[in-house]
């Protein structure tokens, strides 16, 4: 059953591995930095949206949902943010 | 309403029934208190959480990461696989995905009895406290997925499922990838930033 939207998730699991690494490649080579800690934050905010978008089902949602979930990574990472930075 | 009739083109309701999506709020709500509160208790010990932080494996924390990554990309196609009538398929994507939160569970548990071993405790300092804290609380949430799943898999094997009625199956597997979701910020936030 490799169907169009199954190979596309297939895609969508390979950029959330591609992500991962990235980040643990950043844990790992690069030392402490806003501007790091800020690219982290960056990547989990994109593995978020691909996961509820794609992983959930809620692409074509209203955007109320949508909404709620980018919302909450803008707010926790702004908040995880803002204590970094004082 | 039931999602199996709206049109792919349009705005549609949620997946799953209405009531999980409340319960993966309030459980993000939970999750994102903690994820601030560890934040700014870090601002006023960096050091300490910084020293701390390092005697963490990275390479665990992206193995697990990796394992959550999976399985819910292997929930994508049980559900897939219902909704084309085919309940074996999706039956066995669903073992997968047990397999795979075992195998999360194991290492989390091997990872646990490292620091255990090491006389790491709740009381050692802020960080640890956090660390065990906010991983064990997402752990017994696996173990909640995993016993979901199951429950799934044994209406799937009696054919409870099919093409035409699979919000069983969207409910339960709306669960799985909220853990990955969550893990999304923990992971980053525990291991990695520091």
């Amino acid at each position: 059953m490799n169907t169009p939207l199954n190979r596309f998730a297939t895609l969508i699991w390979l950029v959330l591995v591609i992500l991962t690494i990235a980040t643990f490649y950043i844990g790992e080579r690069i030392v402490s930095g806003s501007a790091v800690m800020m690219s982290v934050l960056v990547i989990s905010l994109i593995k978020g949206q691909l996961i509820a978008n794609y992983f959930m089902g809620l692409r074509h949602i209203r955007w109320l949902w949508r909404g709620i979930i980018l919302g909450y990574f803008v707010i926790v990472g702004g908040m995880v943010a803002v204590a970094y930075l004082i | 309403m039931n999602t199996n009739t709206a049109l792919a083109n349009e705005t549609e309701d949620l997946p799953g029934d209405f009531a999980i999506w409340i319960f993966i709020l309030a459980e993000m709500l939970v999750f994102g208190v903690m994820f601030i509160v560890y934040a700014f208790t870090r601002a006023s010990q960096v050091e300490v959480f910084n020293a701390s932080q390092l005697t963490l494996s990275r390479g665990l924390g992206t193995l697990n990461t990796v394992i959550l990554v999976t399985s819910s990309y292997f929930v994508v196609r049980a559900v897939s696989a219902i909704k084309l009538g085919n309940s074996r398929s999706s039956a066995w994507w669903l073992i997968g995905t047990i397999l795979l939160g075992g195998l999360f569970v194991a290492v989390k548990l091997w990872e646990f009895n490292q620091k255990f071993s090491a006389g790491i405790t709740l009381e050692t300092n802020d960080f640890y406290m956090f660390y065990l804290t906010l991983t064990f609380f997402h752990l017994m949430h696996v173990l909640m997925g995993m016993i979901i799943l199951a429950c799934i898999i044994y209406k799937l094997r009696h054919g409870d499922y099919r093409a035409a009625e699979y919000t069983g199956v969207e409910t339960g597997a709306s669960f799985g990838p909220m853990l990955d979701l969550l893990w999304c910020v923990l992971f980053p936030l525990i291991y990695i930033i520091h």
